[in-house]
């Protein structure tokens, strides 16, 4: 659809507010409601909104302890500039309708912490080399029977699980408990334009995977956020609370498994029939491996995250691949030719999807570029690996010296954006340690669970 | 030996621990201090009062090892608010151990004080570790309201401003306050743009954890 045809279609579907929708680094949709009007008028370039909303962390306050080229002096405001091929009308509220949008400068020139333009922009390069790509997430959540008010008031801890209190995981007891939630949600899921290939119960208490339908890399991202949005309003509507968390509980984490596959002249680039990977495969994975430490400051953002990287709690905590192995950080699926792609299984539930499927894409393209060898295949379980084998990082702080010091992933994400972002995970480090986080703790504390159980 | 020899701390440590660190190092500048830290055995802990921050000094061997949490085997631990130590009027630390270890409490608590020089003196050492950062003002004027008196550091004319008594200047300037943190407060105030406040206050805050 083009800027013209819009007041047609916002008249001809009734809509009394337009949704906007764009991304924050931490992966949240924020935006405005507005007129059909004031949104009309205000195509191309978008809505103003202000640059805050790229400039505070998960509680709300300012980044002041840096500044970047692309922030105004004076706290301007950004526009929201939409991507009018997601416009769509909001299933349970007939008379609006939403549409994503990417965050540019006054001028309309994109900013380099957008992170979906951060995505176009690796999409873009790959295009570039004659590659395309389809990506598909997993999302794996937990409902409670609490209310968001009741779970507040809990703390949220020791709340119901919608499941057994035990976890067994794939036990469709536990699922028939879920039905009245992800039937809703998956429904409203299916007229936002967004399927899924299925869902079940996972291993944690209270715990579903759903798997989406792969797709274009942005638009696989787009769905991850709707979908996510959807999910929330469904279970605050039931009563419930849902939560993406990495680690809610002391049970199993949750995961934001991202899979993908390249095509070149059509062909898909990962097969491997006989078990001989292209040079070009090789590349790749050598390229996913070389930048995972420094990506997996983009896949695991919070404290929180850093709780499900343990040893035999399925995160992955060597970087590692291997053909068809869950214990590995990729797991290469390389023998069907419809199907023949990397999962990549580091990313946390609480990580933003356009991140990390920048820094998955990136980290490829420079393989690609770098024509950089993979290490071996890994041969043995990578749970409970003693000292000496490749570690993934598994502190923020920890993380975030590995994007600073990955020359691979700023050349593929940029140096304003890889600065920036690793000034925010040092400044989480700090919020954590002086705004009440336990200086020596090993489980999930009250503050991770105030600060992300119900917002990331 | 360098203050930094002497002076370790643990990998991947939280802000009290490098700010208890860097303490250190300043205090072993000073000769009388860096031979108290050399001699000194046994271990301190310090815990806030507001929230759950911790960190243990360990000393032996002539050195001293920073740590995160209280050590179970402190001998020393000093309870204090770690919003207020700067303050003029900061509230009494709770000190337990010290009658078992009253040398070791002694020294500590003089090491985690160490002396300091004229606001003007320690603002001429902040200035050339933050002004060589790209983002940060080229020139500095600071003012006490105290005594009216001034200096000026880098180029002139200025392009930002500190005004502030002597106590909150040397209290900045040695690393015990953040400049966002004073601004809020009003115990500081400035004149210049918010992209030059947030990026002295992101120096203010790595010369507080140690001059990263």
């Amino acid at each position: 659809m083009d800027a013209g045809a819009v007041p047609a279609w916002l008249d001809e579907h009734d809509v009394r507010w337009v949704r906007t929708e764009s991304v924050s680094l931490d992966g949240f949709l924020i935006g405005k409601h507005l007129s059909p009007n004031k949104f009309a008028k205000g195509l191309p370039l978008g809505n103003a909104i202000t640059e805050l909303v790229l400039g505070y962390d998960i509680g709300g306050t300012p980044y002041l302890a840096w500044w970047d080229d692309w922030r105004r002096d004076a706290l301007g405001d950004f526009h929201q500039r939409p991507d009018l091929s997601t416009l769509v009308m909001v299933p349970d509220r007939p008379h609006t309708a939403a549409v994503l949008c990417d965050l540019v400068g006054v001028d309309g020139e994109e900013l380099p912490v957008c992170p979906r333009s951060l995505l176009r922009r690796v999409v873009g390069r790959l295009g570039d080399q004659g590659f395309t790509a389809q990506a598909a997430f997993e999302i794996e959540g937990m409902i409670f029977a609490e209310s968001v008010i009741d779970a507040r008031r809990k703390h949220f801890k020791g709340l119901t699980p919608l499941s057994l209190p035990t976890g067994l995981g794939y036990l469709h007891q536990n699922s028939r408990e879920q039905l009245a939630f992800l039937d809703e949600a998956l429904a409203r899921c299916e007229a936002l334009g967004i399927f899924v290939e299925g869902w079940h119960d996972e291993a944690a208490p209270g715990q579903f995977e759903i798997n989406l339908d792969p797709t274009d890399p942005i638009t696989a991202c787009d769905h991850v956020v709707r979908t996510k949005q959807v999910l929330r309003e469904v279970a605050a509507e039931q009563g419930h609370i849902v939560t993406f968390a990495a680690k809610p509980t002391d049970a199993y984490g949750n995961g934001l498994h991202v899979h993908h596959s390249l095509r070149q002249d059509g062909e898909p680039v990962f097969y491997a029939p006989d078990g001989t990977m292209s040079q070009t495969t090789r590349h790749w994975i050598g390229g996913l491996m070389a930048t995972m430490p420094g990506a997996t400051s983009l896949l695991c953002p919070t404290i929180n995250s850093y709780r499900r990287m343990i040893g035999w709690a399925a995160a992955p905590t060597v970087a590692s691949w291997a053909e068809d192995n869950k214990s590995t950080a990729l797991r290469v699926l390389s023998r069907s030719p419809g199907a023949a792609r990397i999962e990549d299984r580091v990313a946390a539930a609480d990580a933003n999807p356009y991140l990390v499927l920048a820094a998955v894409l990136g980290g490829g393209l420079a393989g690609l570029e770098k024509a950089i060898d993979p290490p071996p295949p890994l041969a043995v379980a990578g749970w409970g690996l003693p000292a000496g084998w490749p570690h993934l990082p598994n502190t923020i702080t920890r993380a975030a010296d590995a994007l600073a010091n990955d020359a691979l992933l700023h050349a593929q994400l940029g140096d304003a954006f890889c600065d920036y972002w690793v000034n925010t995970r040092r400044w989480e480090w700090l919020m954590y340690h002086t705004t009440g986080g336990e200086p020596v703790a090993t489980g999930v504390t009250q503050w991770e669970l105030d600060r992300y159980f119900e917002v990331v | 030996m360098s203050d930094v020899a002497v002076v370790t701390i643990e990998a991947d440590p939280s802000p009290m621990a490098l700010i208890l660190a860097a303490t250190l190092r300043r205090a072993a500048r000073t000769p009388k201090l860096a031979a108290s830290l050399t001699s000194a055995k046994g271990s301190v802990a310090l815990k806030s009062t507001v929230d759950p921050q911790a960190a243990t000094m360990r000393f032996g061997d002539g050195r001293a090892h920073v740590t995160s949490g209280v050590a179970a085997d402190a001998d020393v631990v000093i309870e204090v608010d770690v919003n207020r130590m700067s303050d003029p009027d900061a509230p009494k630390p709770k000190v337990s151990g010290a009658a078992r270890h009253p040398k070791l409490a002694l020294a500590v608590a003089k090491l985690l004080e160490p002396p300091h020089g004229s606001w003007q003196e320690e603002a001429r050492e902040f200035w050339v570790f933050a002004s060589s950062h790209p983002g940060c003002p080229l020139g500095l004027r600071v003012v006490s309201i105290d005594t009216g008196s001034e200096a000026t550091f880098g180029e002139a004319p200025p392009d930002y401003e500190l005004h502030g008594t002597d106590h909150a200047l040397v209290t900045l300037f040695t690393g015990g306050s953040v400049l966002g943190q004073e601004l809020l407060d009003g115990k500081l105030c400035a004149v210049g743009s918010l992209r030059h406040t947030a990026e002295l206050t992101g120096r203010s805050l790595a010369w507080m954890l140690g001059g990263q």
